[in-house]
């Protein structure tokens, strides 16, 4: 199964809203909101495609501004 | 026992990413047992020409992780949604892994020694019969420095053809012509940190938040922390970029020319212009109008510079006025009079970025001419936080296609072949007799695909792109290359592609960290890297296939190299020298994140033609565009008018078409393409149109219509509310989607001055299906 490690950015005032509705998707594990507004999130999934997908709909949700990775572990999968 | 491994590697996942978000956070030992057996190297992106930095972990021979480069200047840490498929694209099932050569309607499987004999007795029978200029070589800014340099010395310097062109001129030789012709030097004087430094972003037509999101978020992260930022963003579609912008300024294709010069006009009569700076650094003068769009076969052009006063470019700008240029564009007149008093206010930093909108133009080069005046009138130029940059598409478009010279008229460090001194020291370097180089340049691309269509080119190899889904008016161009009569196509790349199908050879190549390489991104930043994985099955670089060629049609002696990346990199950097493209020995790439060039005793740097930034700025000039010696260390301000486009929506053919990438995409696809997922998020082109327009033509959301142009038709579902919004009167569609060939409508006019093709503009009509 697939891991990363994403920095989600957000409108200001938005990170803690932005958080509480990612946290409840599935796949998603909210680990910190910083006092930015950046949320660091862990996401995985059965598959490289179903993280992506994960990825996908973070960017779409209302208040997130930019969805970036820094880690991404895919050995199980290779 | 595999769940607390698991656990392991989610704490490292977040551990990274709380580095990056820049709280770092202790890193647990656990998550570095996790992680035992991974071996981290570092790369540059294989993808657009931001150039981030990239930790490739491999493991037993594989790559198995990736994380963003932390110690990498240009992403600090973080990759964007691309990053998740740098890795699956070298592992796509239909890896090339042989040879292969057309037997029939067969392509058949072939040893390496079958192919490259069959390759080289076609370049000698050609040459043969027809001379050196019926053999060509098409790469891209996806080759690296090594491949391109290769490449451009065998065909110039060995076999003596200028036959050399890259997928660059259908990106990026507006981006070059404008920098020739205003500074006398290719590439940006400013670099990313201006992202972070300045307060006011003018975007011209560039999707940033889809196509350079790295890039993006840097902008954006500056506003989160200083609320004086303002982005405006310039466009002839809605994107996503616009709503994320403070402002969006919807105008009529092709205006940007009549905008830029009303700014211009403004900025002058309110006498908003910086006169100490234009005394000092700016020279005026007026080139040849109605200058064509290169629609015939062998059309050529020469500009004629006329040196010009600030008074004659001051007429010029008359008839610019706010009214005449909204009339044109759509844009308010007090709209325009407001953004130019925005980019003379003289408390701002001010920039602006650009990349397809303005290149892929009929008029290229002079909407890049018309930037940089706005920004030398103001004198908001080589100063820290504010600077005009041009934005890149390919990894090492300017590393590879725009320093090293894989044009037909250019050589390395920016020198032309029509210039006998240029090719004196070009002849001097790479050790060949004089006279080998010739003095004219042959074909641009959209000349090159003419000539193999016409047969003037017998052989053409194809390395590294895929012309025959990204060249316009493709029906053209892909039924030439098949006419037989002695055309021979060969193709090297990593999978299947629209281009392998017309092929006569097709050769397997080893991609990114299967080779070691080096690119140069759009800050003029040189990054290597060193070879990390095998290449699958008998793949290839192609480096290596062009040695294997010059070796078989006796020219191995170019290629005299024991470490070939290392030594031919010294010798390539000799061109740069005292040339104010100076770059580092090879080792010191080995180990740094890139390095901005020019790199003068180590130093790289960030701000050209800046005392303090530029070692070549002497104490005391402040500002010097030393490359413009002609002209006295002076940058150009141009009068260049408002010209329509090649072709405009008509009563038969009432939409503009334009054309472009989405996030998930990159070019035409055939790496992304090959991944599952990043197809499923978005798996096929749709056409973008206005609610109003669909209503008055009865087409509902995802409804199929027909798209024709005077060049061909396709059919699409039509999305009325996708990520892009089309304005009024306009159709996107994105080009990677290779079932749908959106390029076949696409006209092939391009710049008379750089021979780049508008892709962005051309007259369609929309039809039920």
């Amino acid at each position: 199964m697939p891991v990363s490690g994403v920095v989600v950015s957000c409108v200001q005032d938005r990170a803690e809203h932005v958080a509480a509705l990612i946290s409840a998707m599935d796949g998603v594990e909210v680990h910190g909101t910083l006092p930015d507004g950046q949320i660091v999130a862990v996401v995985e999934a059965d598959t490289v495609h179903d993280e992506v997908a994960i990825v996908s709909r973070l960017h779409d949700v209302d208040g997130v501004v930019t969805v970036r990775m820094a880690y991404h572990n895919f050995e199980d999968e290779a | 026992m595999e769940l607390s491994r698991r656990d392991f590697l989610k704490a490292s996942a977040a551990a990274a990413a709380f580095a990056a978000a820049g709280a770092p956070l202790l890193r647990p030992t656990d998550a570095e047992a996790a992680e035992a057996g991974i071996k981290w190297g570092k790369a540059p992106c294989r993808f657009c020409g931001t150039g981030c930095g990239v930790l490739v972990g491999v493991k037993d021979g594989r790559i198995v992780a990736t994380k963003g480069d932390p110690a990498a200047p240009v992403n600090k840490g973080l990759n964007c949604i691309k990053g998740y498929f740098l890795s699956k694209v070298l592992y796509g099932k239909d890896r090339l892994t042989k040879p292969l050569i057309r037997k029939g309607d067969k392509m058949v499987e072939a040893s390496w020694d079958e192919a490259m004999t069959l390759i080289a007795s076609k370049f000698k029978e050609s040459i043969a019969k027809h001379g050196p200029d019926s053999v060509a070589i098409y790469g891209s800014g996806q080759w690296t420095v090594f491949e391109g340099y290769a490449a451009s010395k065998l065909f110039k310097g060995g076999i003596g053809t200028n036959n050399v062109e890259p997928n660059a001129r259908l990106c990026m030789a507006s981006a070059v012509t404008g920098f020739m012709t205003t500074f006398a030097s290719d590439e940006p004087m400013g670099c990313y940190d201006d992202l972070d430094l300045g307060d006011t972003y003018f975007l011209w037509g560039a999707n940033m938040a889809e196509c350079h999101p790295i890039l993006f978020s840097r902008m954006i992260d500056n506003r989160l922390k200083n609320p004086k930022v303002k982005i405006i963003d310039f466009g002839t579609r809605r994107t996503r970029t616009s709503q994320m912008a403070d402002q969006y300024v919807k105008f009529v294709p092709q205006t940007d020319l009549a905008l830029l010069n009303a700014i211009a006009h403004v900025i002058v009569k309110e006498n908003l212009y910086d006169e100490g700076f234009i005394k000092k650094h700016v020279v005026f003068k007026k080139g040849k109008e109605n200058i064509g769009y290169g629609l015939e076969d062998n059309f050529k052009f020469a500009d004629d510079p006329k040196p010009i006063t600030f008074d004659e470019y001051k007429k010029f700008l008359e008839p610019y006025t706010p009214e005449y240029a909204s009339k044109l564009s759509g844009v308010p007149a007090a709209k325009i009079v407001e953004l130019a008093r925005l980019y003379a206010d003289k408390g701002r930093k001010v920039n602006s970025l650009w990349t397809m909108g303005f290149n892929q133009h009929v008029r290229g080069t002079w909407v890049n001419n018309l930037v940089y005046n706005v920004h030398l009138l103001t004198g908001k130029i080589s100063r820290p936080g504010e600077n005009p940059m041009s934005l890149t598409g390919q990894p090492s478009a300017c590393g590879t296609a725009r320093e090293v010279g894989t044009f037909t008229h250019r050589l390395p460090a920016d020198m032309v072949v029509t210039n006998p001194d240029h090719r004196a020291k070009t002849e001097k370097i790479w050790g060949i007799p004089a006279g080998t180089i010739p003095a004219k340049p042959t074909y641009n691309t959209v000349e090159m695909f003419r000539a193999l269509d016409r047969g003037d080119i017998k052989v053409l190899w194809s390395q590294v792109t895929n012309p025959f889904q990204s060249m316009p008016n493709l029906n053209r161009y892909r039924k030439g290359a098949r006419k037989g009569d002695g055309r021979f196509v060969i193709v090297s790349d990593i999978y299947p592609t629209k281009s392998t199908e017309v092929a006569d050879v097709i050769l397997p190549s080893a991609s990114w960290v299967e080779k070691e390489g080096m690119f140069g991104n759009a800050e003029r930043r040189t990054q290597q890297w060193f070879k990390l994985v095998d290449a699958p099955g008998e793949a290839k670089s192609d480096l290596w296939q062009t040695m294997e060629l010059a070796r078989r049609l006796g020219y191995g002696s170019l290629f005299p190299y024991k470490y070939v990346e290392k030594e031919m990199f010294e010798e390539y950097r000799k061109f740069g020298e005292g040339q104010g493209k100076d770059m580092a020995p090879y080792e010191v790439y080995t180990k740094a994140r890139g390095l901005r060039w020019p790199v003068v005793n180590g130093k790289e740097t960030l701000w050209r033609y800046a005392e303090g930034y530029d070692p070549y700025v002497k104490q005391g000039e402040g500002i010097k565009f030393y490359k413009n010696k002609k002209d006295d260390g002076r940058a150009v301000i141009w009068a260049r008018p408002y010209e329509p486009a090649a072709e405009a929506p008509d009563k038969s053919y009432p939409f503009w078409l334009c054309t472009g990438r989405v996030l998930e995409h990159w070019h035409t696809g055939t790496m992304t393409g090959r991944v599952p997922e990043l197809k499923r998020a978005y798996p096929a082109a749709v056409c973008e149109m206005h609610p109003d327009d669909a209503r008055k033509l009865g087409i509902k959301h995802l409804q199929k219509v027909k798209i024709s142009s005077r060049r061909g038709t396709i059919i699409l579902p039509v999305d009325l509310n996708g990520r892009g919004k089309a304005e009024k009167g306009n159709v996107f569609v994105a080009f990677f989607d290779e079932t749908k060939l959106i390029n076949e409508l696409c006209i092939d006019a391009y710049c008379p001055i750089s021979g780049e093709p508008d892709f962005k503009k051309c007259a369609v009509k929309v039809e039920k299906a």
